[in-house]
């Protein structure tokens, strides 16, 4: 328990990559899905949208 | 773009609180980690055109391979600087390792910017962490002189840009350069625009540098620590050859006439320096003025502004950055035995790191253009662009190579053979650590042999 609880102290930092990466395809998406939703206010592309489907790139 | 720059940042973060005994280990893997997503990268802009990656960041075919080498770069760093900072206070290493994570932050945000503006401010941003690299971390007092012209060179050369740009938006309206392509400014070949023309470049061929202001390099180089010098060799540089490449656009026609006398002044800087290479003694500055005069060539094919050219200029830019860095962490490697860079000291390695003198030798056949090396394949196509254009050329660059070819033989020889001093006999044994920092440079290099389109830029 003790060795468990010393593990994590010295190498709970490993996460933080890991985590920033996830946050960075989170935002990443996030973007995407304004940005086509407002590509899709126009007259002119307005279309039925798949689930995820990115249009502004 | 995000996935890649918010781990980056995370890195900070990591680096501070990871405990003093794990944090070059923790550093060096989870970097590497990032280089290795960055390599998706590649396969993402096999397409011609921008991959817009968010409102304000976006990648295209000239951008990816500098951004995938500014990330190799950071794992390859920090694994070259474990020997010489680990016996400093634990906070100045965290603060060490701190300034080259922002180093490459800044670069990625510089070479994946849209607005030119953007990258204007990176560019000057990644002034403050090798500026304090270099000064603080270097090994003789020299440094401060080194870092004074170091910063004031590409300040001075970077101001009229800021001007240049400015102007810029006025006239056209925007610095976005998704947009600017499709409007570029109409340009009369008056004095004023002649002017502009100049203020647009100044910075850049400052940056490449561009021989007669090329001072500031062999300084910064020798008095930088080991990662200066790779950053500066790998991928700072490289920002003034992507730069000229995205103002060289927008500048037509004046291009045309005013070029000629900088392409003249880069090839003959890269006899020059050259030369200069011939009779140094000192390591690290001998590899530094081997840098400029590639990136003469380098200048001469962005200048030139045909398809070929700018091919060149890129996979010449990638393949120099890899094995000058190389080069470098060879130099260091001497360095850190025997406490002295000159070159009639360190003679003999051959017979007392015998494999690392088969690196010095791959390095070198390398630097030295041979086939089937992505240098060679630069190198051709900006001297067969050059000699499209005149042929006279082929007397400056066929000169230029066959020095190249003489000093890097030179180098090799003078390091790897001959007697060993007594002085030597009693060096340390290579580390792992050393043989994997070089195969991590020049295994993307061989590999690029194979794929060699990944680094073709625009015309592919």
């Amino acid at each position: 328990m003790v060795n468990l609880v010393n593990m994590l102290r010295e190498h709970w930092v490993n996460v933080l990559v890991p985590l920033g990466f996830v946050i960075g395809i989170y935002m990443d998406r996030r973007n995407d899905e304004k940005l086509t939703a407002f590509r899709n206010k126009s007259m002119l592309y307005k279309r039925e949208l798949k689930p995820g489907e990115v249009t502004w790139k | 773009m995000l996935k890649i720059l918010i781990p980056t940042l995370m890195l900070l973060p990591t680096t501070w609180l990871s405990s003093p005994k794990w944090l070059w280990t923790t550093t060096t893997a989870q970097s590497l980690m990032i280089a290795s997503l960055s390599l998706t990268w590649l396969k993402r802009s096999a397409e011609p055109g921008w991959l817009t990656l968010n409102s304000y960041l976006a990648i295209d075919p000239l951008s990816t391979p500098l951004l995938v080498l500014t990330c190799w770069l950071l794992p390859l760093m920090i694994m070259a600087s474990q020997n010489h900072i680990s016996p400093e206070p634990i906070n100045r290493q965290r603060m060490y390792i701190s300034l080259l994570i922002s180093l490459q932050v800044f670069l990625i945000m510089a070479f994946g910017a849209t607005e030119i503006i953007l990258f204007y401010v990176m560019f000057e941003a990644t002034l403050i962490p090798t500026l304090a690299i270099i000064t603080r971390w270097g090994n003789q007092a020299e440094r401060l002189n080194a870092g004074t012209y170091f910063l004031f060179y590409t300040l001075v050369g970077s101001l009229p840009l800021l001007i240049a740009l400015l102007i810029l938006q006025k006239d056209v309206g925007t610095l976005s350069m998704l947009l600017i392509q499709y409007s570029p400014p109409t340009l009369l070949p008056s004095w004023t625009n002649k002017i502009w023309w100049a203020a647009c470049l100044l910075a850049f061929l400052v940056k490449m540098p561009l021989y007669g202001i090329h001072l500031w390099l062999p300084k910064a180089h020798v008095e930088a620590p080991i990662a200066g010098s790779m950053v500066l060799a790998a991928v700072l540089l490289k920002l003034g050859g992507y730069g000229m490449m995205r103002m060289v656009i927008l500048l037509d026609p004046l291009t045309k006439e005013l070029a000629y006398p900088f392409i003249i002044l880069a090839l003959w800087g890269a006899i020059m320096t050259g030369s200069t290479c011939l009779r140094q003694t000192d390591l690290k500055a001998l590899i530094a003025y081997s840098s400029v005069s590639h990136m003469g060539l380098v200048v001469g094919g962005i200048l030139i502004q045909t398809p070929w050219g700018f091919t060149g200029a890129i996979i010449l830019m990638i393949a120099h950055g890899l094995v000058s860095s190389a080069l470098f962490c060879l130099a260091n490697t001497v360095y850190e035995r025997t406490n002295t860079r000159t070159l009639l000291i360190t003679r003999g390695m051959q017979t007392l790191l015998p494999l690392t003198a088969t690196w010095w030798f791959i390095a070198s056949l390398a630097n030295l253009a041979l086939p089937p090396f992505p240098n060679l394949t630069g190198e051709m196509a900006i001297m067969a662009s050059l000699f499209y254009w005149s042929e006279w050329t082929l007397i400056l660059t066929g000169l230029a190579a066959l020095i190249t070819i003489i000093y890097t033989m030179y180098m090799f020889m003078t390091t790897q053979w001959g007697p060993v001093p007594p002085s030597m006999n009693n060096i340390e044994p290579p580390h792992s650590r050393e043989h994997l920092l070089i195969s991590l440079h020049l295994i993307p290099i061989l590999l690029l042999i194979l794929k060699p389109e990944l680094v073709w830029g625009w015309y592919y």
